[in-house]
């Protein structure tokens, strides 16, 4: 039986961020993953909106997390090679009433230590976005707002804390937990395992993996959120995200960029039941309705993807992170809760979970030799002619193109097969390398990628998955089944 | 990075870049095709069904024969072939960036003929809402998937969309013992072939269900079923009509876009009705030296016209590399032609020389009995057809004598108008 000091239930951009911050100390750590793949639940869903941190009430733990988190994205994206844009963004303001409430988050983001947070007016809104409606009169400018791609951003935090050491765990969920001595026993329905520690960073599960321990009985409210994205040769190009002025339940439907270039649109909050990620018309309906408020522009026909994310809220948790040790269950820690801005959060909540650990009496040893940087190939897309042709002199396979819409080579999917945490689907390789993620929706380069998925694990084409288990694309050969 | 110049450069090698190519060839020496694929063919090569080439080769053929044929003509007139290559961009001065196993090239092009083609809309172009899961395809992909790749993509389908690809789609998994639980289409009317909607769908006692179509799409990991509805005049759908068809796959046969990232890129003008891009008679953008043809210029129906359209563009690309580029006006002269009412687009967009007779390609928004097509120049009516019936599925095609042509001024318009309306 493997044993561990510390056990993560959970490889989300929170796991994955805590299992980085933990792989600087000696002490052996594992990550579970009920999924094929890191960042593949609630942190896919996500818009990728790093806030700065002025929405959460002062004196949360969201503010106190929220804003150093979005201040430590600039180092760590430079360090661990995930996508990062410094954008910026506006909430804008139609009216007096609005301005009030631009007002207001702009104390609270003083309060939460946010920097160079302006109330801006007129010209200058339009000059900061020139896509922005010519009816908006006011913004809380907020130049530290970025975006990123938060599944890139997990599996870099994976990566890099496999390659310091920490052993992660796919398709390996677990269906129980048992006291056994000082420590637990994790039970998957294949193994079990055996550590001292458990951190519960279940996303939306976090309730269910608490009670199987026996811990606290909180609850998980999933308010689900549909979202768009556009083409990248949409008329419109956004160089910052718009907000508008927040309800008392979100944010606001928000229009900005992606990593990319593409318009994106989001998100929509409706209480839906758990693991619930269709999307739904009158979603769809509301964000092209918010969308129009902040650019007239922004056309329908453009849309390339709408999916769908949940936020995890504990309920009863005044609306904040809940992230504590158990005090039924020692030796277990709850990360739960972690609704938005838990992207911004992570790597702020991955520093502030060690110390608990610490302050909790886990004894952590500071490693001699912690590897702090990841090296990432670049994309054939992302480089220069010459990089290209250096690529291609290199390996051939840079020269063959698979999709076509975002010009995909084969050399970048073997890579993302053969990375530290590899893809194992046909999602693993789209959200390495972006193949499939155009207009065009997979339809030209599908066939090529379960193709090269199949050679390079060495599995039937069949057997390849778009995402989870039972997510076969192919059924079977058409003729000469059973022939070799 | 490697360099070569080219008279003729076409971009894309299947039937348009294939025919272009051949016709460009008749009258100028370096004619290059670039092929993103490793075959020439384009999706004739997955089209294993009869019904190519009854006009042009005045045989009823498969489309990897149709393919085949149109092979051979490129090879007698040795035009270079680079296949697995993927051309990057283009720019203004005609210099295109591609790249393949040997590297990045870069050619310069006396003249350029688009021939890239066309993609299909996928689930997201519609929005149909409910699981993002497993067993959602375009018809083209399963095709691609039965046809060159030799596997099945499902067990049970359910096929939105009447487009020509979806009812050859329905009938070759029914002949591969599949089920196809119907074919779903929102509009009053099927919108492919009637040839298709007979061969495919009532040969083989395939439901086709006019005025429905998928409001969700259920399933956990792979689609588990599609809930379909019953849609109002204006294509919303009417509640209390739903109904749930259990199925393992949904595939999307509900339209063709122009596949013009290139064409933009090179700084022409997109016809955004069409996403084609505007072209004069000749088939040359609004860069100069640029021509496009097939489906990226409009989505045709049938492979002959394609093939029609291509020689033309091919000829014309072949002229203006040979430096006849002066009877080539400015794309600001001329005459600009307008589509109005129920027209959808027209193909050109303009006009340059009224001493010589166009062909005017169009499509209407929706059918219409007992109307004709009527060319005006301001209030005046120039020329107008016969009173008949026009269908949004059927690409039509007007000639236009020079004679007509001559007494336009600056703008004509194309109208179809059913005889009450005058």
């Amino acid at each position: 039986m493997k044993e561990f000091e510390i056990g993560i239930i959970g490889g989300g951009i929170i796991g994955c961020a805590i299992a980085r911050e933990l792989s600087r100390y000696s002490e052996k750590t594992a990550i579970f993953e009920k999924f094929a793949d890191v960042g593949a639940g609630t942190t896919k869903g996500n818009g990728g909106f790093i806030h700065a941190g002025y929405d959460p009430l002062p004196g949360t733990l969201k503010a106190k997390l929220n804003a150093r988190g979005c201040l430590m994205y600039p180092e760590l994206a430079r360090q661990l090679s995930f996508p990062y844009k410094k954008t910026g963004c506006m909430v804008v303001g139609f009216d007096d009433n609005d301005l009030a409430h631009i007002r207001q988050l702009y104390e609270r983001g003083r309060e939460n230590g946010v920097p160079d947070l302006e109330i801006i007016s007129g010209d200058r809104i339009f000059e900061l976005e020139p896509e922005a409606n010519r009816e908006i009169k006011y913004a809380l400018y907020s130049p530290n707002s970025a975006v990123t791609d938060p599944y890139k951003t997990a599996i870099a935090f994976a990566e890099n804390a496999v390659d310091n050491g920490v052993e992660l765990f796919r398709n390996c969920e677990i269906t129980d937990i048992q006291r056994d001595g000082s420590g637990f026993l994790l039970q998957t329905p294949e193994d079990s395992y055996k550590v001292q520690y458990v951190i519960n960073a279940a996303g939306i599960y976090a309730d269910d993996v608490s009670r199987m321990a026996g811990s606290e009985d909180f609850h998980i409210i999933c308010k689900h959120g549909d979202l768009i994205i556009f083409d990248k040769n949409s008329e419109v190009k956004m160089s910052m995200s718009l907000f508008p002025t927040p309800t008392s339940t979100t944010k606001g439907i928000a229009l900005g960029t992606k990593i990319a270039g593409n318009p994106s649109l989001g998100s929509t909050s409706v209480i839906r039941e758990k693991g619930d990620l269709d999307t739904y018309k009158e979603g769809v309906e509301q964000l092209l309705a918010g969308a129009v408020r902040l650019v007239p522009n922004i056309k329908k026909c453009k849309i390339i993807r709408a999916f769908a994310g949940e936020r995890a809220v504990v309920e009863n948790n005044n609306n904040d992170f809940y992230i504590r040790p158990s005090e039924k269950v020692p030796g277990i820690f709850h990360v739960a809760g972690i609704q938005s801005p838990g992207v911004a959060s992570a790597p702020s909540i991955a520093e502030y979970v060690v110390e608990m650990l610490k302050k909790s009496g886990v004894h952590l040893t500071k490693k001699d030799q912690f590897l702090a940087v990841r090296r990432e190939r670049k994309l054939f897309a992302e480089m220069t002619d010459e990089e290209r042709e250096r690529a291609i002199a290199e390996n051939p396979a840079y020269g063959r193109i698979v999709c076509r819409c975002e010009m995909v080579t084969e050399g970048d999917i073997v890579d993302a097969i053969h990375s530290v945490v590899g893809a194992t689907t046909v999602g693993g390789v789209k959200r390495r390398t972006r193949a499939g993620m155009g207009r065009c929706q997979s339809g030209f380069c599908q066939h090529r990628v379960i193709e090269i998925l199949a050679r390079e694990l060495g599995i039937d084409p069949c057997q390849v998955c778009y995402e989870n288990e039972g997510s076969n694309l192919l059924i079977r050969k058409l003729k000469g089944e059973g022939i070799s | 990075m490697k360099k070569d110049t080219y008279d003729v450069v076409v971009i894309g090698g299947g039937p348009a870049g294939m025919a272009a190519a051949c016709k460009a060839a008749e009258w100028t020496q370096r004619v290059l095709i670039i092929e993103r694929s490793s075959l020439l063919g384009g999706v004739l090569n997955q089209c294993i069904h009869t019904g190519f080439g009854l006009h042009y080769f005045g045989k009823n053929l498969t489309g990897p024969e149709f393919a085949d044929l149109q092979r051979e003509k490129v090879k007698k007139r040795e035009i270079d072939v680079w296949t697995d290559t993927f051309v990057i961009r283009i720019l203004p001065n005609r210099t295109i960036v591609a790249v393949n196993e040997n590297g990045m090239l870069q050619i310069s092009a006396k003249a350029i003929v688009l021939a890239m083609g066309c993609r299909e809309r996928t689930r997201e172009s519609i929005v149909v809402p409910g699981a993002r899961v497993a067993g959602v395809y375009t018809a083209g992909t399963a095709q691609r998937y039965m046809n060159l790749e030799n596997f099945v993509p499902g067990r049970q389908f359910v096929i939105l969309g009447s487009g020509d690809i979806g009812l050859i789609m329905a009938r070759r998994l029914t002949l591969e013992g599949l089920e196809v639980k119907g074919v779903f289409e929102i509009m009053p009317e099927p919108n492919g072939l009637r040839r298709n909607i007979k061969n495919c769908l009532e040969d083989y006692g395939i439901p086709l269900h006019l005025s429905t179509t998928i409001t969700k799409i259920i399933g956990k990991n792979r689609v588990e079923a599609a809930e379909v509805s019953r849609v109002d005049e204006n294509g919303k759908p009417i509640p209390g009509t739903e109904r749930i068809i259990e199925c393992d796959t949904v595939l999307m046969a509900i339209g063709l876009i122009p596949e013009n990232e290139l064409t933009s890129g090179a700084g022409a003008r997109l016809n955004p009705v069409t996403n084609g891009p505007l072209v004069d008679e000749s088939c040359q953008t609004t860069v100069p030296g640029i021509f496009a043809c097939g489906n990226v210029l409009q989505v045709h129906d049938l492979v002959d016209n394609v093939v029609a359209e291509a020689e033309k563009a091919g000829k014309e690309a072949a002229e203006y590399a040979l430096g006849e580029a002066a009877a080539h006006l400015q794309w600001s002269g001329g005459i600009t032609v307008e589509s109005q009412g129920i027209v959808r687009y027209t193909v050109p967009n303009a006009i340059r020389s009224s001493e010589r007779p166009v062909s005017l390609s169009f499509r209407v928004r929706k059918g219409i009995s007992g109307a004709r097509a009527v060319i005006r120049s301001g209030e005046r009516i120039l020329w107008q057809g016969r009173p008949r019936g026009y269908k949004p599925s059927v690409m039509e095609q007007l000639n236009m004598p020079a004679s007509v042509l001559k007494q336009a001024e600056g703008t004509i318009t194309l109208s179809v108008e059913q005889e009450d309306a005058e």
